[in-house]
């Protein structure tokens, strides 16, 4: 088993805000003694400000337990997570709930919407729920970015599978969180679709300065990230800068291979 | 046999879910089977009682009632004279015949003055000691009644209040007050339930009780040995005659038995008819949990069918779970029923009721009754959902399960619910302008059932308008949350229908029962005011009249300007139609009474009915008899003489006072009935000087502190007792509902958890991003809330109008004035919203316990 290849070094490219999220020595183990399995073993890992990042691997490598973690969803067996500045691991339901509202946004694979509600009050949820007013303006730039301005007033039911997760990441945007993470976004959806997505995805990062990380299996979605982290047996094996889906598709056989051989 | 299996499956994997269904079968079932086992009990007890207490014959007097209760309207028991013991001894296969008197037209008081009666309703009875009762009780202290000076008393009363051997005692009775002390104290040897038992010798009995020695009130019989019970009534009636009544062990028990019997039919039929209101209430719970199971296991049931289950398989399934909800249920019902029955026990015995629990009687025929309605219940309010299971397409398993679509509300429901309500409001209507009160209730009935179902099946409609209403005025003010909460209420209108349909089933009848009540409290206080020309009001709470004595106390009391007696009893009439009415009732009171109570009348003048051998009839009976002013009746007076009386006035029916009451005078009455068979005053009126009542009103009180028994009360007082008498009818019959009430707590409570599991997703979804869970805990009681106040508001909506509607009815009756006790109905509607909240405690809990991650993994 090759060890993390690299972990990217704090501050890397000046300044403390250029690091979103960092995990330290994160474990994370399910059941004791003899049924202890551990999902997250020992894992470092930084996110850079204002990038894309795609975390892939194969079932039960640890990734969706891992994004889970750094969203403050999941509780750490050890180490730290830091969101910015804030410590999260360790903080009580209240205050993590507080952050999730203020601080992060979620693209989940499926059942995004609340089906009570409308496209808009969909939109504006997390921050109803926090009693803020959204911003008018930007609100109004991330509708018109996700091409949804003419289907406000719809329920999910009556919206397609690529609208209503278009409406999910129009509702990540809105609340301008500091990072948005992604839980297989298009997993559910056809290629076009899918790619329609991913490209507002791509966009909100290079256009509106986003954070994502998002965690996919699917190597076309990893290549719209700035850069793909590889866990297996819920460790950093590898990571990849500028990806092409050939590139990532290679590793990923690659991986597999000596997964089989080893 | 597999459906056996899968339905025994699915019940136990949801055993949480069907959890508060079987709660409300159990509640149910337990209420009757407790009803039918504490009946049953009692009426063991009082078998044993009557039993043991009868003599192989009894003889008494012929104006004796059957049972050998003793109030008679006179305040003497009846008697004949001593003599008539040796004729029984001379009868054959008599082994002994003792004389005994006793009365219980009686009241005895303790060295305070204070009453020793029982408060529940049983007599106090007051007799000689004689061997029968030396067989059936034991002297535990002291020494039986020797001499005038010495009484002696029952253990239960003794210890109620307090009694010891030496404390001073009186009688009062018709005959005056007679004083003793307490020289011994008597255990039953089998339960009393709550009579209060006083023992004198024989001599000072018969001073006591009629005022003169030598005469008995009942001959004890016993037979020798190898005489039948029968056989021994035969020859003692061969010795006496006819004139006297004679009775067998059996007879008088039975004859007792039936007394207690008509008490504790209206007390069963009574409480079970809550039960029943309960099990209505039960089936809207039971649909909905099955409602909510199948569809929550649409995609399961869909894959049954894609596999090759027939409908009738999957149909068969669901009933199958419910027959087995049912039967677990009404087991565990029945075993409460008669821990109910041990509680309610309990309670009458804290009231002074004493029952034992060795009597407590379960008849083969409860835990059947309760099982049967248990099972059949719950399987019919299965049937729907369980034909709905049967329509699920095989698709349905390769559909994405998701949240199930909104049922929506069919044009055939709006149809059937605007029909059935129309109908019934057309009733209720009918019922409100009909001229004949028997007429106007027959509607009445068929509004109220009409207007109900009507209401139930509409329900779901309304639930769109009322509740966007509720939300508006209560859930805006809490942002986001409230909006959610609102949305969510309305996304099943089906299932919000119901679980508020349930809550609005018992809430009608407290808001008709409440304007109804009001309304007749409203209307006699109206007609006090208006028609009632005295000052005081004097009356035993109890039914006793009034003794000679006490009316004396009464008319010396200084500062009254008059004192007006009433009495009714009892004649046969024969009036000018020729036909002849049996044991009639007639109201003899003095001339004053026509301005204490200021009748309306129709023709005459009502002062005339004093007049010597005049009377009053009212409206109705002299239009069904053809009477007019100056008609003559023939008025036969029970113990007394035939009299001819001209009718001088005639008076309105529809009064609540002295509804239908046909007056003469007193001294009427006296000319034709003995003295010593003259009944003595039901009430006493007395009116103060000018500006003196408050002075009268003490003096009064303090001229009738020897006599406990009798109240005396001004017109507020009388208002006010009026009004807590009907309060606590009222409050016994919401203590009643409130067991409907229950259950439908316990569907809220149930709709709600059901919810909330169906809805895990979107918990997790809503935690995920962002909503706290003070604020998930808040949405949940919010949407509660609302189904709450749903029901409340419909159910108070229907019952005011069927109380209003039963005071127009009841107008034609003296029920004139419409009151809607406004602050009962807010407290009430106020009170739903609570319930609401209380609802949500668990299911908001819950929810707010669940974890996030798992909440959106679940599938």
């Amino acid at each position: 088993m090759t060890s993390a290849v690299t972990i990217p070094r704090h501050g890397g490219t000046g300044g403390r805000t250029a690091v979103a999220a960092r995990a330290r020595q994160v474990v994370k183990a399910y059941g004791a003694g003899e049924t202890r399995v551990v999902a997250l073993d020992h894992v470092d890992v930084d996110i850079a400000r204002g990038q894309f990042t795609a975390i892939m691997g194969p079932s039960g490598s640890g990734k969706s337990t891992l994004m889970h973690c750094l969203a403050g969803l999941d509780t750490v067996t050890s180490g730290q997570i830091h969101l910015d500045e804030t410590e999260i691991t360790g903080l009580k339901d209240k205050k993590l709930t507080k952050l999730r509202r203020d601080r992060i946004g979620f693209i989940f694979q499926a059942f995004n919407l609340l089906p009570t509600l409308n496209a808009i009050e969909n939109i504006t949820l997390p921050m109803d729920i926090a009693g803020r007013k959204p911003d008018r303006e930007w609100l109004a730039r991330v509708v018109d970015t996700v091409g949804l301005s003419d289907r406000l007033k719809h329920r999910p039911t009556q919206l397609s599978g690529g609208q209503q997760q278009r409406v999910a990441v129009a509702r990540a945007l809105a609340a301008r969180p500091e990072i948005i993470f992604g839980d297989e976004p298009t997993g559910n959806l056809d290629s076009r679709a899918g790619a329609e997505v991913l490209g507002f995805l791509r966009r909100s990062v290079d256009e509106l300065g986003q954070t994502i990380v998002m965690v996919t299996h699917d190597p076309v979605a990893a290549s719209y990230a700035d850069r793909v982290l590889y866990l297996a047996d819920g460790r950093i094996v590898d990571e990849m800068h500028r990806p092409t889906a050939d590139a990532v598709l290679d590793r990923m056989k690659d991986f597999d291979a000596r997964g089989r051989t080893s | 046999m597999t459906v056996m299996k899968t339905s025994m499956r699915n019940f136990f994997a949801h055993k949480g879910r069907m959890a508060l269904s079987a709660v409300a079968v159990l509640l149910s079932v337990g209420f009757v089977c407790g009803t039918l086992v504490f009946t049953d009990t009692m009426n063991t007890t009082f078998d044993k009682l009557f039993q043991a207490t009868s003599s192989d014959v009894t003889v008494s007097a012929k104006s004796a009632s059957d049972s050998g209760a003793t109030d008679s309207e006179n305040g003497r028991p009846p008697v004949f004279p001593a003599s008539v013991v040796g004729k029984v001894k001379a009868a054959q296969g008599v082994k002994e015949a003792e004389g005994t008197v006793f009365s219980t037209s009686v009241t005895v008081v303790d060295a305070e003055k204070d009453s020793l009666s029982p408060s529940s309703g049983a007599p106090t009875i007051v007799g000689n000691w004689n061997s029968n009762d030396a067989r059936t009780m034991k002297i535990t202290s002291g020494a039986a009644p020797r001499g005038p000076d010495q009484v002696m008393v029952d253990k239960d009363t003794a210890d109620k209040h307090h009694l010891g051997l030496g404390d001073p005692i009186g009688v009062i009775s018709a005959v005056g007050t007679h004083r003793a002390k307490i020289s011994g104290i008597a255990d039953f040897q089998v339960t009393n339930p709550g009579a209060a038992i006083f023992y004198l010798d024989t001599r000072t009995a018969q001073e006591t009780l009629v005022g003169r020695t030598g005469v008995f009130t009942n001959v004890n019989v016993t037979a020798a040995p190898g005489v039948s019970d029968a056989q021994l009534k035969k020859n003692v009636v061969g010795e006496l005659g006819t004139g006297y009544k004679v009775q067998t062990a059996k007879e008088t028990a039975d004859a007792n038995q039936k007394n207690v019997e008509g008490f504790m039919n209206v007390m069963k039929y009574a409480m079970l008819g809550f039960a029943g209101i309960a099990f209505l209430v039960g089936i809207f719970l039971i649909i909905n949990t099955f409602s909510m199971l199948v569809a929550q296991r649409t995609r399961e049931i869909g894959l049954m069918r894609a596999i090759g289950s027939s409908r009738k398989q999957v149909n068969r399934s669901v009933l199958a779970e419910a027959l087995l909800l049912g039967v677990f249920g009404s087991v565990l019902g029945v075993g409460a029923g008669v821990g109910l029955a041990v509680g309610l026990m309990k309670l009458m015995g804290s009231m002074g009721m004493h029952l034992s629990t060795a009597d407590l009687t379960v008849t083969w025929t409860t835990p059947v009754v309760g099982l049967i309605l248990g099972v059949v219940v719950t399987v019919l309010a299965a049937y729907l959902p369980a034909r709905r299971a049967g329509k699920v397409s095989p698709m349905a398993a390769l559909r994405d399960a998701g949240a199930p679509a909104d049922a929506r509300a069919g044009r055939v429901r709006a149809l059937v619910g605007i029909l059935l309500t129309g109908a019934g409001g057309y009733s209720l209507y009918l019922a409100g302008s009909a001229g004949k009160a028997t007429d106007g209730s027959l509607w009445l009935g068929l509004g109220v059932v009409l207007s109900l179902i009507g209401f139930v099946v509409i329900g779901p409609l309304l639930v769109a308008g009322v509740v966007r209403v509720l939300g508006a005025v209560l859930l805006r003010m809490f942002g986001p949350v409230g909006r959610m909460a609102e949305r969510n209420a309305l996304r099943n209108p089906r299932r919000t229908g119901a679980t508020g349909a349930a809550l609005m089933i018992g809430l009608a009848l407290v808001a008709c029962l409440s304007v109804v009540g009001s309304s007749m409290v409203a209307s006699a206080t109206d007609q006090l005011d208006k028609t009632v020309g005295t000052d005081f009001i004097i009356q035993s709470d109890s039914g006793q009249r009034i003794t000679p004595q006490a009316v004396r106390a009464i008319k010396d009391t200084p500062g009254l300007a008059r004192v007006t007696e009433y009495r009714t009893t009892q004649a046969d009439y024969t009036t000018p139609d020729g036909r002849t009415l049996k044991n009639t009732d007639i109201t003899a009171a003095d001339p004053t009474y026509a301005s204490d109570l200021r009748k309306k009348v129709v023709a005459g003048q009502l002062k005339d009915a004093y007049l010597p051998d005049s009377m009053s009839v009212h409206e109705k009976f002299a239009k069904a008899h053809g009477i007019h002013l100056g008609s003559r009746i023939k008025v036969a007076f029970k113990d007394g003489g035939t009299a001819e009386l001209t009718v001088r006035a005639i008076t309105t029916s529809d009064d609540v006072i002295d509804q239908g009451a046909k007056y003469t005078s007193i001294a009427t009455l006296a000319k034709y009935v003995p003295a010593d068979r003259m009944p003595l005053d039901e009430l006493v009126f007395a009116t103060a000087d000018q500006g003196r009542q408050d002075a009268a009103y003490t003096s009064l009180k303090s001229a009738l502190h020897d006599y406990p028994q009798y109240k005396v009360r001004d017109q507020t007082d009388y208002k006010q007792a009026l009004k807590d008498q009907i309060g606590q009818l009222l409050n016994m019959i919401y203590g009643l509902l409130a067991l409907a009430i229950i259950v439908a707590i316990l569907g809220v409570v149930n709709t709600l958890a059901l919810s909330v599991v169906e809805r895990t997703r979107e918990i997790g979804l809503m935690r995920a991003i962002g909503l706290s869970r003070r604020q998930l805990r808040r949405m949940i009681r919010m949407e509660s809330v609302v189904i709450a106040l749903f029901g409340a508001l419909l159910g108070l909506g229907l019952g005011m109008g069927w109380g209003a509607t039963a005071q127009q009815l009841l107008a034609l009756e003296g029920l004139k004035v419409l009151d809607i006790p406004w602050p009962t109905i807010t407290a009430v509607f106020l009170g739903s919203a609570f319930v609401g909240l209380f609802a949500a405690l668990i299911p908001a809990f819950r929810a707010g316990r669940m974890n996030v991650l798992n909440a959106i993994a679940t599938e």
